[in-house]
């Protein structure tokens, strides 16, 4: 089910949807390609209502989560599908193909058949014949989910180039917050089939909307703690049931307010006892990543944790401050973020 | 690892059964080849696992003109036998490529289309697999009657179809049912249309169904026997299998001669089975996906 969802995806922009298992991203997408009926509502391709438009002519190649490459077909032969079917004269088509296979690296493999591939090649015969056709949209449904890691990252940014380099119009639909944010011009966050929110992805990173994409967005996860707004002469804090105090400035809510303030990890500085506005942070477990090191422990009863750029030594306390501007306040009862003035 | 003691035993009892399985399937085809190739005399004595003497002369009463028979030269049944022959192939072939062609297109419609009542229809369908056929033999008689039907080829094809399409159907549906739709929906984004589709992406991939369909309906076609005996009453139509009984004479049962002719009616099901075999290949799937 998707409710009331109202986008406008430019001209030659790449825009992810992402949201978790069933949370309607998949649905849209298949509703923009004409796989699923809407109920109600228009979808619009170039300020032409599609609605009623079958699959085939709303002019949108789509590379499926599963590839679905015809396995009775060679990687020439699935390329050039589409455009046989258009009755385009076959040196043409052979043109085209072999010119999408050379983007693509497919050129030794063009006479193979789809089983003789690996699954980075398949991956990328789904993505050539989607693009011999040079269609006015790309829809990618988690192209990327069944490709182990490694060859996750090497084919996002192949996907990203070869969009830059095409310049079409693309929706990327993917679980994945990293292919969203690094891939994408925008990225829209939809839950229960609701778009919680849209924008940049360092916009949406920086400034969540709501408590669901705070927590949706980020690894590890923002840290969040319920507190109540308080107020000592002309400072504003938010203090939570065992008294921990977190400084918020200029945020534009009332004293009483029961709030709850999140803390990207990153924002979380260990410093000297002495350094002012010290939390003590009890530790419980260091993870070492490599690069930088995941520090998991405890604000008062408070379970957060925090990310140093540096490697840290076996210990079981320390002091951390929150980073300048690295409070976000959310309503508690509306889930919806309290903007700083 | 399994001791070999734990596995003797396993082993012996898999040899076993295997071999029980073998001459449970075999051993009536080698026993009709046996007294097909027994002189008639012997075929009255005690009965042996293997001819003591060869003779062709009951192959050679199927094919010759006119045949030796308790020493007279009489009339050979060729003319018979070929005219059923040819019936049998006739009926079974159109039987299935029939069976198969309505087969391949409805059980499509069963999974990928939507309408009112499809599954409770599919139900139907299949449910007519649980009727026996003499219960409808005399209605279906009178019908054919009616329709002018006894005793030819479209009677009998009409007949068959009706009686095989339930299981081919139900074969096509699971067939259909295990393809991913993201192949169709990638042909439908590419330009082609519903038939298209089914024609030149479906159906390459369904082979493997639609030759086992075709392989199933094949052999039920051609070893009936109550409907042609019933439907087919003169050669215009009869089969072999109407036919070989009729060489039990009042006074005479030609043991040799019907097994000669059994031997030979098991000829084209065999080599049918044989060459569509070849293209039951597993795996036609792989590479579509993942």
């Amino acid at each position: 089910m998707i409710h009331g969802i109202d986008l406008s995806i430019r001209d030659g922009e790449f825009i992810s949807l992402i949201g978790a298992s069933g949370c309607g991203k998949s649905t849209l997408l298949r509703m923009i390609a004409g796989l699923e009926d809407i109920s109600g509502g228009t979808i619009s391709i170039d300020g032409r209502e599609v609605n009623n438009v079958a699959p085939k002519n709303r002019d949108i190649a789509m590379v499926f989560q599963n590839y679905a490459l015809y396995p009775h077909l060679t990687v020439a032969d699935n390329m050039g599908f589409s455009l046989k079917l258009r009755d385009v004269p076959k040196p043409e088509i052979v043109r085209a193909v072999r010119e999408a296979a050379d983007l693509l690296g497919l050129t030794p493999y063009l006479n193979r058949m789809p089983k003789a591939l690996s699954g980075g090649q398949r991956q990328r015969v789904a993505m050539g014949r989607a693009i011999v056709r040079k269609p006015r949209v790309f829809l990618f449904d988690e192209p990327l989910s069944n490709l182990d890691a490694k060859l996750r990252v090497q084919m996002r940014t192949e996907i990203k180039a070869l969009q830059r380099r095409l310049g079409t119009t693309s929706i990327y639909v993917t679980h994945d917050q990293i292919e969203a944010m690094t891939m994408s011009d925008r990225i829209v966050i939809l839950n229960g089939g609701r778009v919680e929110q849209e924008g940049a992805p360092l916009d949406v990173y920086d400034r969540p909307a709501n408590l669901f994409v705070a927590t949706f967005i980020g690894s590890p996860a923002m840290n969040l703690i319920e507190a109540t707004v308080r107020r000592d002469g002309d400072r504003l804090f938010a203090e939570t049931d065992d008294g921990l105090r977190l400084p918020l400035a200029n945020a534009p809510v009332a004293e009483g307010t029961a709030v709850t303030v999140g803390v990207r990890p990153e924002h979380l500085n260990f410093v000297s006892s002495d350094a002012a506005g010290a939390l003590p942070f009890a530790i419980d477990l260091i993870e070492p990543t490599g690069h930088e090191t995941h520090v998991f422990g405890r604000l008062g009863r408070h379970q957060v944790v925090a990310i140093h750029a540096k490697r840290i030594a076996e210990t079981s306390s320390a002091f951390v401050t929150i980073a300048p501007g690295g409070v976000h306040l959310f309503d508690r009862a509306s889930g919806q973020r309290i903007e700083r003035i | 690892m399994r001791s070999l003691i734990s596995t003797l035993p396993g082993r012996v009892g898999t040899v076993l059964a295997v071999i029980l399985l073998v001459a449970w399937s075999l051993g009536p085809i080698y026993w009709s080849l046996v007294t097909s190739l027994t002189p008639p005399l012997h075929l009255l004595g005690a009965p042996s696992l293997w001819p003591h003497q060869i003779t062709f002369e009951h192959y050679a009463k199927l094919f010759g003109a006119t045949s030796l028979s308790q020493g007279n030269a009489v009339q050979s049944v060729w003319p018979q036998f070929s005219a059923a022959l040819a019936n049998s192939l006739i009926t079974s072939v159109l039987a299935t490529v029939v069976t198969v062609a309505i087969a391949a297109f409805g059980a499509y419609a069963f999974v990928r289309l939507e309408f009112p009542g499809r599954d409770l229809l599919f139900v139907a369908v299949v449910a007519t697999l649980a009727i026996p056929a003499y219960t409808v033999m005399i209605p279906l008689y009178r019908l054919m009657i009616s329709l002018k039907l006894i005793d030819t080829y479209t009677g009998i094809t009409l007949i068959y179809v009706s009686a095989f399409l339930p299981l081919a159907l139900w074969l096509m549906r699971s067939v259909y049912q295990a393809m991913p739709i993201s192949l169709e929906e990638a042909a439908w984004l590419d330009g082609a249309g519903r038939v298209y589709t089914l024609v030149h992406i479906v159906l390459p991939l369904a082979a493997p169904g639609l030759i086992a369909s075709a392989i199933l309906t094949f052999l039920n076609a051609w070893g009936q026997f109550m409907v042609p005996l019933v439907f087919s009453p003169t050669l215009a139509t009869k089969p072999l299998t109407v036919l070989i009984p009729e060489f039990v004479t009042r006074n005479y049962i030609d043991f040799g001669l019907m097994n000669a002719a059994g031997i030979l009616a098991i000829i084209p099901p065999v080599l049918l089975v044989l060459f569509l075999n070849r293209y039951l290949v597993s795996g036609l799937m792989a590479g579509a996906t993942k």
